[in-house]
């Protein structure tokens, strides 16, 4: 089953059918679970009508509506997808494994960083994620990777520690702890 | 004339005041110039400062911050795709493409211009009618005219930013969604703060209090932005924005005469309405300027009159947003709540009577806000020629840097960690929804009037005895919206012709 462009230049795969529908099928399953969930909430409000639900429930049926709107719009105008229009020449395959796992880092690494900050403390890991953020970027010279590491650090540390006080997370390891508080001290000398 | 020379002279004439005024001017436009922090964050760092402070100082102080933050948005906006503030955000859709195409000097240049005259036109009005204005706006507009603005502001502006219409309508009603986590506006139930389903379930103090917008804007604009950056670099595919010093010639301001005009009008006019503030004063100076432009197509491409429709719009709206505040103690944004928390540190009641009662007070904040405006067109000059060799940084050099603002920012606002979680998981969100083809300044704007949106919507029940005709009983909410429905239908329309023509191009 394949369905010509509007462009009328290549055949047009089923599986853009199925985008459009799996689009509608994720918003509208979105909306069911949040309406779903306003029972939980649903009580009487005295002095209003509509009580705590009724706005969130008509903002569901709303978007439900726009979602399925959308899909039939969509399969009206049928047209191909913005991305593929604007694949470029000279794009790393986006198959390749390696190419894959690093732009999946770039999703994990932070959300792994978040889940570590709390636990040893932001003013040690934060190096580690400038570092594991560049690395990401692809630098690969030690040097750059060392000195703008250090001025970023070296610039929070100044800004946010020693002119405005911010109290970042100072770990909740005592080793960890201990160290933090060190370099809090460091870095609020003299004052 | 008389009081604004002496506040002039006031300001001018005292060492302490005019180094609070610098300070004031250059802090704003650095914070609102730096991805990742903005003008909140500088003014939630000097708010307890105030204290120590004259109120005269301290309010003053504010005013300038606001105005001289709101421009400095702007840059990143432009440089970055990143804006610095969400009344920014229809900055970047005309200002980043203009930095791609080598014309980040020309498009800074214009939001440097234009910020400055919305400013200084708002600024005039301000103080030539405060009293009446404030006056006329809270007789004129309740709850009803409020609900009925939102909706035809929302109608007008839900598909600034997606791929169609109807992408940009889920993205706002996804910010509406969003901004109904909390407690409900009348009975104070707390909502989404505990779930359950197949068999799990949650409970979060957390989600009680709601999701602040601040942790949300940094994640699906400076977030999002360095995540889809990076994935670009891993893929080959990153376009390298180029840094252009050109400033604007004086015809390309002259095209643009109607736009600056109209985006005053509709700034001033949503700035002196409580709540609806400079963000969609911003949303509706672009979409007006969309729809009465005759180089239409070209915007979202690179057209500077979209930067200029947006910045004059929202720097129009910052000089009204202060009539309601002093002359009814009414705050119409996050800023002029901390001015407010100002008055109250000092036991000062904004009202009517701080005409009478504390007229220097009022006069060097007016004074200060038109001064501050003049000089931003000099030193954003400056900044034009300064700030747009940051291009020449390596992206890729800066990106942690800015996720490391942007971390202290949302974790800073009240000591949580998990603001910086709802932060990167709205990055993550943000990145998807751009790839798809949604509008991440369409759920920021969703999120910002949801609130106030509901509000309004749940008084004009009350008021009108849950009569859903009454609406067109009061003359301005009816025609706002007939307007927002005609717009909706419009829009519509607009999107079954493309069609049309598409198809017909196929035939």
């Amino acid at each position: 089953m394949t369905e010509r462009t509007l462009d009328g230049e290549s055949p047009r795969p089923t599986s853009e059918f199925w985008r459009s529908f799996a689009e509608m099928a994720v918003w509208l399953l979105i909306c069911g679970i949040v309406y779903s969930q306003t029972g939980l909430f649903d009580r009487e409000i005295p002095d209003y009508e509509f009580g705590a639900t009724g706005w969130p429930r008509a903002l569901c049926i709303a978007a439900a509506f726009g979602a399925v709107a959308q899909f039939c719009l969509q399969r009206i105008v049928a047209r191909r997808a913005p991305e593929n229009a604007n694949a470029k020449s000279g794009a790393k395959s986006g198959g390749d494994w390696r190419t894959l796992a690093q732009r999946a880092a770039v999703f994990v690494f932070p959300l792994l960083w978040l889940y570590l900050a709390p636990r040893v403390g932001f003013y040690i890991s934060a190096p580690f994620f400038v570092a594991g953020m560049l690395l990401l970027m692809e630098v690969r010279s030690p040097v750059n990777l060392f000195a703008v590491t250090a001025a970023i650090y070296a610039l929070v540390l100044l800004f946010f520690t020693r002119l405005f006080f911010v109290a970042l997370p100072v770990g909740r390891i005592e080793a960890f702890y201990d160290v933090n508080v060190a370099i809090i001290g460091l870095a609020r000398i003299g004052l | 004339m008389d009081m604004f020379i002496q506040g002039t002279m006031n300001l001018f004439g005292d060492w302490n005041t005019l180094l609070i005024f610098a300070m004031g001017l250059l802090g704003g436009m650095i914070f609102g110039a730096t991805p990742g922090v903005n003008m909140l964050t500088l003014g939630a760092v000097v708010l307890p400062f105030t204290i120590t402070m004259l109120p005269e100082h301290a309010i003053m102080l504010f005013s300038v911050i606001y105005c001289a933050g709101v421009f400095g948005g702007a840059i990143t906006a432009i440089l970055f795709n990143i804006p610095g503030a969400p009344e920014n955000a229809p900055t970047c859709f005309d200002g980043y493409p203009m930095t791609l195409r080598g014309e980040s000097g020309k498009a800074i240049g214009a939001a440097v211009s234009c910020s400055a005259i919305g400013g200084l036109a708002s600024a005039i009005l301000m103080m030539s009618a405060t009293g009446a204005i404030a006056g006329w706006a809270i007789r004129a507009f309740g709850p009803q005219e409020i609900f009925a603005l939102i909706f035809f502001g929302l109608a007008v502006s839900a598909s600034i930013g997606a791929a169609t219409l109807w992408k940009g309508w889920l993205s706002v009603l996804a910010g509406l969604l969003i901004a109904t986590i909390g407690t409900d506006p009348v009975g104070g139930i707390a909502r989404f703060n505990e779930g359950s389903l197949l068999g799990l379930s949650f409970h979060s103090y957390y989600l009680s209090a709601g999701i602040h917008f601040i942790p949300i804007i940094l994640g699906f604009f400076a977030v999002s932005e360095v995540f889809a950056q990076a994935v670009n670099i891993a893929m080959g595919t990153r376009e390298r924005p180029k840094a252009g010093l050109e400033f604007p010639s004086a015809a390309e301001f002259w095209r643009v005469r109607w736009t600056m005009l109209r985006s005053v009008g509709i700034g001033f006019f949503a700035g002196i309405l409580p709540g609806i503030g400079a963000t969609l004063a911003a949303f509706l100076g672009y979409s007006q300027a969309q729809r009465w432009s005759r180089n239409r197509q070209n915007f979202g491409k690179g057209e500077i009159e979209g930067v200029v429709a947006s910045e004059t719009a929202n720097n129009a709206a910052t000089g009204a947003a202060m009539i309601p505040l002093l002359a009814l103690g009414l705050p119409g944004g996050a800023l002029t709540a901390m001015m407010l928390g100002i008055f109250q540190i000092h036991g000062m009641e904004p009202g009517p009577l701080i005409f009478i009662n504390s007229g220097e007070l009022v006069w060097i904040t007016f004074a200060a806000m038109f001064w501050a405006n003049l000089l931003i067109i000099f030193l954003g000059w400056l900044q034009t020629k300064t700030v747009v060799h940051l291009l020449r940084i390596p992206f890729r050099w800066l990106a942690p840097g800015i996720l490391m603002l942007a971390i202290v920012g949302a974790y800073a606002l009240r000591n949580l960690f998990i603001d910086v979680w709802v932060m990167f998981i709205a990055g993550i969100a943000g990145y998807l929804l751009r790839r798809t083809g949604y509008s991440a300044a369409g759920i920021v704007l969703g999120l910002i009037l949801g609130k106030l949106g509901e509000s309004a919507f749940t008084k004009s029940m009350q008021l009108m005895d849950y009569n859903f005709l009454g609406f067109f009983e009061r003359p301005i909410a009816a025609v706002l919206i007939v307007l927002g429905v005609g717009a909706v239908i419009l829009s519509i329309a607009g999107e079954f012709r493309r069609v049309e023509q598409q198809k017909a191009s196929l035939d």
